[in-house]
């Protein structure tokens, strides 16, 4: 008996496995598609980030620089933007990427655009819209200036255009694409693709000839990996190189791997997005006592294990626009309850608050109820799966609407204009189907304006505005916390989910 | 025996039909829309109008559900929604993964399980057979989750000597293997003992001790093969259920199967991958029942299919 079990372990170390070599990342679930005309969801952009170069991109910190393109300037009315291109880039076939390439990739990519993908960040320009609905067959607002420059015409002035060129629907693929192009990439960023054995591995090698010069270490594998405590189990085994620490593990990881532990605050807001049109909310007195019942720092703490920055507007820290002497609305049951009394509605209010089915999300509405139920609102919690929870709050059924929003570009605009402005009311973005011509005028200028003062300063004064007008009960904007394993160098992590190109990162013995 | 493998082979049409129909009925009444999961979420209101257009979603239910049995009929399960893939090939490109795990999940329950109902069912009531009941009580109520994370968590964070997850070589397997089996363990432990028990007092075996037959042979030609019958029946029940993807399992275990292919398809309301992987999967249960079906005559001449 003593000797079988002496052997079982004796095998069983000798079976230990060994842990590959190069760079270990996850995701927690398959991309939709490597190819970039397809991108949805974050590992596919994530994957496309490492694969493909766009002509913008965006660095570890959210600064926007060169990437195809080795600059850009705008005309006096902002319609017109020019980029000038880089030279001897090449794709990982040994093509050139020219002119045509990126003309064909924008033009591929809206014309895939019934098939669902991010085309939206495609459609400020001229023309597009018309490929996208009706397959016209050129892109009218490219135009070729010559072999290293071109120009995009928008069909409005856009500040941002230069951002959305960084997106993930916006990267330069070969013309034409091979066959099976989703499945076995070619791009021209720095990582080539190697294999992908779907939810489970996808293992990429350096591009030796990438412009910016090759990565550090030679692979990268990308495990999927979609259990939370399974990723922290493999990262403690040695076999991920670095992890994200989910909330409820805060303190432990804090008190065992201090050290190899990185924080920042994400350029996400939580929110409980308020119906500003379903009867008694319309009231803004209404919704700022819902802000003053919640006890938005004692649920910080509670569920979130103060993960997070209290929230006295929309634009998170980090962003032009935020306003850290803003003081937020104050718990205060006494004066939640005066405005109500003020409102008419002292103690017969009863709404639905919507949410997805994620844990914290049912602590965080539980806390709310019972918050509220102090002040005299009744609360019913619906829960539904996320697609079902957004639809109601798209269509405008859902009183409350718990939700977080997560930047596609690190700018103050992309938390205003989509959130608030009327023409997105519903499925735009703004649940809070909040209409106010003042508010409009000012989210549609900070698009356009050309001077970048001038940009900060209107979205200081509509992130205030935002904030009196309250269709939110503001939350926090949550702290990120990731580990990286004591033998890698070089990783951060990357305030949006396309600035991480694992070029810079390595492993010491 | 031919004429009933090749009856029960034609019912598959209409049982499969049958899961095709309630499959599309259930998820028509269900709540959500999948073409917010196929533009991302901030599509806006023209975009998912053109998409819900050329998928025909807003085609009467019948005429949707004639395309798809058509469809089905000439062998395509048509394409996901989400990732543009032929759902019969993502399903085909998991399926090994899955029976691998079922297989290994399978080997180490018939043999723990049967070696643990057979030590009780000899000498009930010694310590070997009060360990034995006390680990099938605990397999029997311990849920899978649970038992798979505290395995991870002393093999591969505490111990360091198993991956905690992944697909590869064996040394994969045994994490996923022995939690999906456990249950099938206990079950057969004491499905094993009671039948065994039963068997080894009948006539038969009598008769074999009286002839002097050995003790072992008694135990294992003549009492074990006597009691097989409602042993094969639960590994039968619970290697189809394993087959059909084991979506907790697979999940804590980064196990590429179809379990979490189906499990992928429900979160993001993909219907075509949904309805395909179901009647892919009712097929292979369906199977696998026929399979056990025809071992009880290879276990028990009794029993004869005409």
């Amino acid at each position: 008996m003593r000797r079988s079990a002496i052997l079982l372990i004796l095998l069983l170390l000798a079976c230990r496995s060994g842990i590959p070599a190069g760079l270990k990342y996850y995701w927690n679930s398959d991309p939709r598609s490597l190819d970039p005309a397809l991108s949805t969801d974050v590992p596919t952009g994530e994957a496309v980030t490492l694969l493909f170069d766009n002509l913008t991109e965006f660095d570890t910190e959210g600064r926007l620089v060169p990437g195809l393109a080795t600059g850009w300037s705008a005309s006096t009315n902002g319609m017109t933007w020019t980029f000038r291109l880089r030279r001897g880039v090449t794709f990982h076939n040994g093509a050139a990427v020219d002119v045509a390439a990126i003309y064909g990739s924008l033009r591929r990519a809206l014309r895939m655009g019934k098939q669902g993908g991010r085309v939206w960040p495609l459609l400020p320009i001229d023309g597009a819209a018309a490929v996208v609905d009706s397959g016209a067959p050129d892109l009218r607002g490219f135009r070729t200036i010559n072999d290293s420059t071109i120009a995009f015409t928008l069909t409005r002035p856009l500040n941002i255009f230069p951002k959305l060129l960084a997106m993930p629907v916006a990267a330069i693929v070969p013309t034409p694409v091979p066959d099976d192009f989703g499945e076995a990439p070619i791009g021209s960023g720095p990582w080539q693709f190697v294999s992908w054995s779907h939810d489970d591995l996808l293992v990429f090698a350096r591009n030796e000839h990438y412009w910016r010069g090759p990565a550090l270490a030679d692979t990268l594998r990308v495990r999927i990996i979609p259990e939370v405590f399974t990723q922290g189990a493999e990262y403690e085994s040695g076999r991920l190189s670095v992890v994200e620490i989910p909330g409820g593990e805060t303190e432990r990881w804090q008190g065992t791997h201090r050290a190899e532990l990185q924080q920042r605050t994400a350029i996400r807001a939580w929110y409980v997005a308020i119906n500003t049109r379903r009867g008694p909310l319309a009231d803004v007195r209404i919704r700022q006592a819902l802000n003053h019942a919640v006890n938005i720092p004692a649920i910080l703490e509670r569920v979130m294990h103060n993960r997070g920055t209290l929230a006295a507007g929309s634009i998170p820290p980090g962003l032009d626009g935020y306003d850290a002497t803003r003081p937020r609305y104050a718990y205060d049951p006494d004066l939640a309850r005066k405005l109500l009394r003020e409102a008419g509605h002292a103690d017969d209010l009863h709404f639905e608050l919507w949410r997805s089915p994620r844990a914290e999300f049912a602590r965080i509405a539980q806390a709310i109820q019972a918050d509220l139920e102090k002040v005299g609102i009744t609360i019913d919690i619906v829960e539904r799966d996320a697609a079902t929870a957004r639809a109601a709050a798209r269509s405008g059924k859902a009183d409350l609407f718990l939700a977080d929003w997560y930047a596609d570009y690190p700018d103050g605009e992309n938390f205003t204009y989509p959130l608030f402005h009327s023409s997105n009311a519903g499925t735009g973005g703004n649940y809070a189907f909040l209409k106010e011509a003042v508010l409009d005028s000012l989210l549609v200028r900070t698009r356009t304006t050309t001077d970048s003062n001038e940009k900060v300063q209107l979205l200081r004064r509509i992130d205030a505005r935002v904030f009196d007008l309250a269709p939110w009960i503001f939350c926090w904007f949550p702290t990120d916390m990731w580990a990286m394993r004591p033998d890698v160098r070089g990783w951060s992590y990357p305030l949006v989910f396309t600035g991480q190109r694992w070029t810079g990162v390595s492993t010491v013995p | 025996m031919i004429r009933y493998v090749a009856l029960r082979l034609a019912l598959l049409i209409p049982t499969l039909l049958g899961v095709l129909a309630i499959t599309f009925a259930l998820l028509s009444l269900a709540p959500g829309d999948p073409v917010t999961a196929i533009l991302g979420e901030r599509a806006d209101s023209a975009a998912i109008t053109r998409v819900r257009t050329e998928l025909h979603l807003d085609d009467p239910l019948y005429l949707r559900f004639g395309h798809y049995v058509a469809d089905v009929a000439t062998g395509h399960l048509g394409r996901s929604y989400i990732t543009h893939r032929p759902i019969a090939r993502e399903l085909i490109q998991r399926f090994p993964a899955t029976l691998k795990l079922a297989t290994a999940a399978m080997s180490i329950a018939i043999v723990l399980g049967l070696l643990i109902g057979i030590l009780g069912a000899i000498e009930p009531g010694s310590f070997a057979d009060r360990i034995g009941t006390l680990a099938a009580y605990l397999g029997i109520s311990f849920p899978v989750y649970w038992v798979g994370l505290l395995l991870i968590l002393l093999f591969a964070v505490v111990l360091r000597v198993l991956p905690p997850s992944g697909y590869g070589g064996a040394i994969f397997l045994i994490l996923p293997a022995a939690t999906l089996g456990m249950r099938s363990i206990a079950m057969l432990a004491r499905m094993t003992r009671a039948s065994m028990q039963e068997s080894l007092q009948s006539d038969l075996v009598r008769t074999a001790r009286s002839k002097g037959v050995t003790e072992r042979a008694v135990v294992l030609r003549h009492a074990l093969r006597n009691a097989l019958l409602p042993i094969i029946t639960v590994i039968g029940l619970d290697f189809g259920a394993y087959l059909t993807g084991s979506i907790l399992t697979e999940t804590i275990f980064s196990w590429p199967g179809v379990g979490r292919y189906v499990l992928t398809a429900i979160d993001k309301r993909d219907l075509p991958a949904i309805q395909g992987s179901i009647l892919f999967l009712s097929l292979v249960f369906v199977i696998a029942n026929l399979v056990t079906d025809l071992c009880y005559a290879a276990a028990d001449p009794r029993v004869a299919y005409d």
